[in-house]
């Protein structure tokens, strides 16, 4: 394979790995925004709060797998209580009081870990067997976005299994639909809420983890991700797994082309896709209902 | 309800207030003052498409931006131009920015508009900051030349003077506020109210509400427009930050903390932040951890703002019910 061809191959897997993080924060949110109709601007916070607890926890075990095993769960947790004891509370007020609150949530979140971990940039190791280069038809590519694009896969293929496999699933995609008459038949609906809230920002703390190795951890890891899952939520159709994997992927090559040919304009590539989309479609690509 | 005596003396008590404020307080809490009323205008215009016609939107920054830009760059280009139709650029500019987004986003419903809102600002946001040869990316445009305020013969007044640029501001801004609180006194007026309680019922009443949303949209768009040129002039310096989509937030939580539907809640929730940021940068490191916390509380405990709690207190203590 020649020089250029193997450039476009590594660009598209770079877009790729990128997309697949971003469709994991995204899914997230598609549940809690999308489907449960919350907005909640403090997803990308427990994004970077995981990808924090997991530094903490490589600093004391040394071991990559048991932060990607703890630091989601951790940061879930931190999101069913903010959604027990906060965000319920003011969801009947509607988006507006969401809104105040959960800006609230993140600055508090942002200040707190300013606090704790200070403002650096702290780095994660990748664990020794992602290290290294793999060839894919002759060319080298890094093992560890790989095992991310392999991650998010994962992640997608089990919660599509629990949503649409599931008696669980089931309850979920009712409540989701008539919250009413579902609580009517029995259900404890806000209990259905809050354990679906908690599954959207595991899958947040997973993307947190995966991309802490990559970008290293900082304050603002959290700005850039937090923005981009929205546009993805809002463009892909809301409450649409589906159309938040496409537009995902879109984005994630738009990116990484982008920097590519239009070095200087590829964050603006994105917000024009939006901008087109919403104006044709305000509802989104997959989206049937606002 | 007061009357005519009592109102004609807390205007001029307000009116002496702001004469002598710069002279009492000196520079720094003039300049803090200026900001503050910056803040006010643009809280205020965001109010009428938020509070009084319900539509929530996530970027208005970009009319604010527009604004600011309008007037910075009209003053870098063309040489010798007049303080007021500098100040006339940046709301012509947010204006003719409002004429192209109305047709796109006057039919759409509250959500699709925030969201749509959310896509321009970002994307406006996104342009100043990669436009570098028109907007300075994030450098922004700094240190253009403020003209003095004259009429060529009669008078001249240097506006790089804190004092001098507090009164014209204050000038500006308090008869934009005006004219906003005008249009809310109307039968126009009444209409925006009409359109966020029964848009259905004004529609079947005969009044054309897309027409009618756009003319509000430009209103406010322009207005906002201005507390941008008057933040340009103020501050010097204009740059992508003040795009960013933080700043569309922060006037809708002003609106939030003042009280949402009354045309001054906005001013006391943009007061609040002001004095806010000043004791909190003063006395602590954590800005940010106060004002979420205090969001926090606020919105758990006071959601309809301190106008709403004034009233809540009102009816409790100082009116007699029937039981």
């Amino acid at each position: 394979m020649d020089a250029t061809t193997a450039m476009y191959v590594a660009q598209g897997l770079h877009g790729l790995a990128y997309g697949m993080i971003l469709f994991l924060v995204a899914s997230g949110l598609t549940l809690i925004f999308g489907m449960m109709g919350i907005l909640t601007l403090a997803h990308a916070a427990f994004f970077m709060l995981s990808a924090y607890f997991s530094y903490q926890v490589m600093q004391m075990t040394q071991n990559f797998w048991l932060a990607l095993l703890i630091a989601p769960v951790v940061a879930g947790i931190v999101g069913v209580l903010c959604e027990r004891f906060l965000i319920r509370r003011v969801h009947v007020m509607g988006h507006i009081g969401e809104l105040i609150l959960t800006v609230g949530i993140s600055l508090v979140i942002l200040d707190a870990v300013k606090a704790i971990w200070s403002t650096d940039s702290l780095y994660v190791d990748i664990p020794e067997c992602l290290q290294g280069l793999v060839s894919i038809v002759g060319m080298e590519y890094p093992i560890y976005r790989l095992f991310i694009i392999g991650l998010a896969l994962l992640v997608l293929i089990f919660m599509a299994l629990i949503l649409y496999k599931t008696r669980l699933g089931m309850i979920v995609r009712a409540a989701v639909s008539d919250a009413d008459m579902v609580n009517a038949l029995g259900i404890n609906v806000p209990l259905v809420f809050m354990l679906v809230f908690g599954v959207g920002t595991w899958m947040a703390g997973v993307a947190g983890v995966a991309i802490a190795p990559i970008l290293t951890v900082f304050p603002g890891l959290a700005d850039q991700m937090g923005m981009d899952a929205y546009i993805i939520v809002v463009v892909g159709g809301f409450g649409s797994l589906s159309g938040a994997f496409l537009v995902s992927i879109i984005f994630g090559l738009l990116s990484s082309y982008g920097v590519q040919f239009v070095s200087q304009l590829a964050p603006i590539l994105m917000f024009i896709f939006m901008a087109i989309v919403l104006v044709i479609k305000p509802v989104g690509i997959f989206g049937e209902r606002e | 309800m007061m009357n005519k005596t009592t109102k004609w003396i807390l205007w001029s008590v307000l009116l002496v207030f702001l004469i002598i404020y710069p002279l009492v307080f000196g520079i720094y809490y003039t300049n803090v003052f200026v900001t503050f009323a910056i803040a006010a205008l643009y809280a205020v215009a965001i109010q009428m498409l938020l509070g009084f016609t319900g539509f929530l939107s996530f970027g208005h920054a970009m009319y604010f931006g527009v604004g600011a830009y309008g007037t910075a760059i009209a003053l870098v280009h063309i040489k010798g131009l007049p303080l007021i139709v500098s100040v006339l650029f940046g709301f012509a500019s947010a204006l003719l920015l409002a004429l192209v987004m109305a047709p796109l986003v006057v039919r759409l419903s509250v959500t699709a508009f925030a969201m749509i809102h959310m896509a321009f600002g970002m994307l406006a946001y996104t342009l100043a900051l990669k436009l570098r040869n028109i907007t300075g990316g994030e450098d922004g445009i700094g240190a253009f030349p403020i003209p003095p305020l004259r009429i060529p013969g009669v008078f001249s007044i240097d506006m790089t003077d804190p004092t001098n640029f507090y009164y014209f501001a204050m000038v500006i801004l308090g008869v934009s506020i005006w004219i906003l609180w005008f249009v809310t006194k109307t039968p126009f007026g009444c209409l925006m109210v009409g359109i966020r309680d029964n848009a259905n019922r004004i529609d079947y009443l005969g009044f054309k509400l897309p027409q009618t949303k756009a003319v509000l949209y430009l209103l406010v768009g322009g207005f906002a427009g201005i507390a941008g040129s008057i933040f340009a002039l103020f501050q010097n310096l204009i740059s992508a930050m003040e795009l960013y989509i933080m700043h569309s937030f922060i006037q809708i939580m002003q609106i939030m903390v003042g009280g949402i539907g009354s045309f001054f809640g906005p001013i006391l929730g943009a007061g609040v932040f002001a004095v806010l940021e000043e004791l909190t940068s003063r006395y602590t490191q954590r800005v940010e951890l106060v004002i979420g916390l205090i969001l926090i509380l606020v919105i758990m405990y006071f959601p309809t703002g301190l106008i709403g709690m004034y009233h809540h207190f009102k009816t409790r203590f100082f009116t007699r019910q029937a039981d």
